[in-house]
């Protein structure tokens, strides 16, 4: 097949230097039948990188995490900010009553509305690092960044991984006459509700991604990231101070960590074709690999990218999100077969998870 | 709230672009124009083929990170079905501008919103394909794009085809499928709580808006009959029966 002339022989660096299609091509289809299709990294196409996670590395903010796949490593951290309500346009007042109403009836778009209307995750990543040569150090986000980014928000909103209840800051005013009339005069401000919780502030979590070196599937390992350090978020308890008009918290040990909805993984894998300049006709003669948990030399070989994202912390495989774009191999039964890839991965990311809480 | 209704089309709308067209549906309304070949930016140029250029600009503000995304997605897809190696070092450029989209009857509507819009994706996509056979631009194929959602009725899971901004907010799942007109899935994007069951059953809602069966051999009254009685837009049919239209319109002095 198409290796290296004897004669003029190249070293393997130079070798994918010059010509990255061959080069992987001559890599993944081996001439002889006994030796399996091995990728230039050294990995069967269907092999992953296993996840390294380590939590709480990060000690100013409330939850971070450092994954690493590969050679590709991410850092978040997560930072709450306070929000008062009196600062939110459009904010429309909700009670104790009408929430409880709401989280009870199950009614998922309405609590996905709050997190969605007054912009309480605010996901960032920051390519710009120097983490990999194609992306220039202090340069505005590049499309990938952007698209990343969007990405992250959509499915942080779309999983519900972050409960509403979680974030929402009361004030409950003290209960002054509470067995007796209702309609005792009451010197502070509060008029006729002042018995009733209110909703005074809003947590803001912002989540900061930092890729520290880039080598290939960038969505997976942040996608990582941010469940591990959502995961390992803690904030602090904090009450309503109503003359000052401020959110205080007593002490800097008294936290309570986020509950996490469920464990959506995701797992991508790219197209590589054996032509690389095949008019699009030919493309169903072309022969293919998948390629699972692409590397960034990979990644600029290939169109065509799918990601899954599943989660099986309910027992049965849900899917919480399906991406499939840039080209015609992958139809129904590849994704259908690539949902039980991403199954197994989602045990190996239970497995890394768990084993750096213990 | 938009009722469902048939798509509309028109070729051809802006005078200088090479290629132009206006479409509306579902609230929809999208003008997109193509330019091209033309000659690449130096950072763009591709030695072996063309590099496509997708601009969404949205129907207010200034285009942000959903656009981006946005406009990977088109361009991914799109430069898969434009014979791009036919034009080295070259640049085909659509720019798409939102013009109308459906009235949301909830409060808080954003004027920016930085999460993906699924039900604007096929809009954009049939915009594309339409401009870019007006700009007589070379393709393998055309495609055609639907959005789906499964929505919960009381206790029954609902199949929707071009849901409402309303249906959307509680929707279970959102989908979006493109296929090509040689009956392949060029893109599929979901995102909600699905099980692999209930993603076939989307795929396949999707597959017969996208490719049904060409029935033109028993007449055009049979395709009318048959698209009225499944109760839902022949998206293919529909971008063929527009070019037939214009080009019967331009041919007409003949």
């Amino acid at each position: 097949m198409a290796t290296a002339p004897p004669a003029l022989s190249f070293s393997r660096p130079a070798f994918a230097k010059l010509s990255p299609h061959p080069f992987l091509l001559a890599s993944l289809s081996q001439s002889d039948s006994t030796t399996p299709a091995s990728r230039t990294n050294g990995r069967a196409p269907n092999q992953d990188r296993p996840f390294q996670i380590h939590t709480s590395s990060l000690a100013h903010a409330h939850g971070s995490a450092l994954v690493r796949l590969g050679d590709t490593t991410v850092v978040c951290g997560v930072r709450g900010e306070i929000l008062p309500v009196t600062s939110i346009p459009q904010y429309r007042p909700a009670t104790l009553y009408d929430v409880e109403q709401l989280d009870a009836g199950g009614s998922v778009g309405l609590g996905r509305g709050e997190l969605k209307d007054y912009d309480l995750l605010v996901p960032n990543i920051e390519l710009a690092t120097g983490c990999a040569p194609q992306f220039l150090p202090g340069v505005p986000p590049t499309t990938l960044a952007q698209k990343l980014s969007t990405r992250v928000y959509s499915l942080l909103h779309s999983c519900n991984v972050v409960d509403p209840k979680d974030l929402r800051i009361w004030y409950h005013p003290p209960q002054l006459a509470t067995d007796e009339d209702d309609k005792m005069d009451e010197d502070d401000g509060q008029e006729d509700q002042a018995a009733k919780p209110e909703l005074k502030a809003y947590w803001v979590l912002y989540i900061d991604l930092l890729f520290v070196s880039f080598d290939g599937n960038p969505f997976d390992a942040a996608w990582t990231a941010v469940i591990a350090a959502l995961k390992d978020t803690k904030l602090p308890v904090v009450r309503w101070d109503p003359d000052r008009e401020l959110a205080v918290c007593d002490s800097r040990t008294n936290v309570s960590a986020l509950n996490i909805r469920g464990l959506p993984v995701s797992c991508t894998a790219a197209v590589f074709l054996e032509k690389e300049h095949a008019e699009g006709g030919e493309a169903h003669k072309n022969k293919y690999w998948m390629l699972l948990d692409p590397d960034r030399l990979e990644e600029e070989l290939c169109q065509e990218v799918v990601t899954v994202v599943v989660d099986r912390s309910e027992g049965e495989t849900r899917i919480r999100s399906i991406e499939k774009q840039g080209g015609i191999v992958i139809g129904r039964e590849l994704i259908r077969g690539f949902v039980g890839i991403a199954e197994k991965r989602w045990e190996a990311v239970r497995c890394a998870m768990a084993k750096d809480i213990l | 709230m938009t009722a469902n209704t048939a798509p509309e089309a028109a070729l051809g709308v802006l005078p200088k672009a090479d290629g132009s067209a206006k479409y509306s549906h579902a609230g929809y309304t999208i003008t997109a124009s193509v330019n091209g070949p033309l000659e690449a930016q130096r950072k763009d140029e591709h030695p072996n083929e063309a590099h496509v250029d997708v601009i969404v600009r949205p129907a207010a503000g200034v285009g942000a990170t959903r656009e981006r995304h946005l406009e990977s997605v088109l361009q991914s897809s799109l430069s898969q079905i434009i014979l791009v190696k036919n034009f080295p070092r070259g640049l085909i450029q659509i720019v798409l501008q939102i013009e109308e989209t459906p009235e949301n009857d909830y409060v808080n509507t954003k004027l920016v919103q930085a999460s993906v819009n699924f039900p604007i994706m096929p809009a954009l996509f049939q915009t594309c394909i339409l401009a870019l056979l007006s700009a007589a631009v070379p393709m393998r194929a055309t495609a055609t794009a639907s959005v789906v959602a499964i929505v919960l009725e009381g206790e029954k899971k609902k199949t929707v085809v071009d849901p409402t901004p309303k249906q959307l907010q509680t929707a279970q799942s959102v989908h979006v499928l493109a296929f090509t007109s040689h009956d392949e899935l060029l893109l599929a994007e979901s995102e909600g709580d699905f099980t692999v069951q209930e993603w076939d059953e989307i795929y396949e809602t999707a597959k017969g808006i996208c490719c049904r069966p060409q029935t033109r051999k028993s007449g055009a009254e049979m395709v009318l009959d048959e698209a009225d009685v499944a109760g839902q837009a022949d998206m293919r049919q529909f971008i063929r029966s527009t070019m037939e239209g214009k080009v019967a319109a331009d041919l007409h002095w003949k």
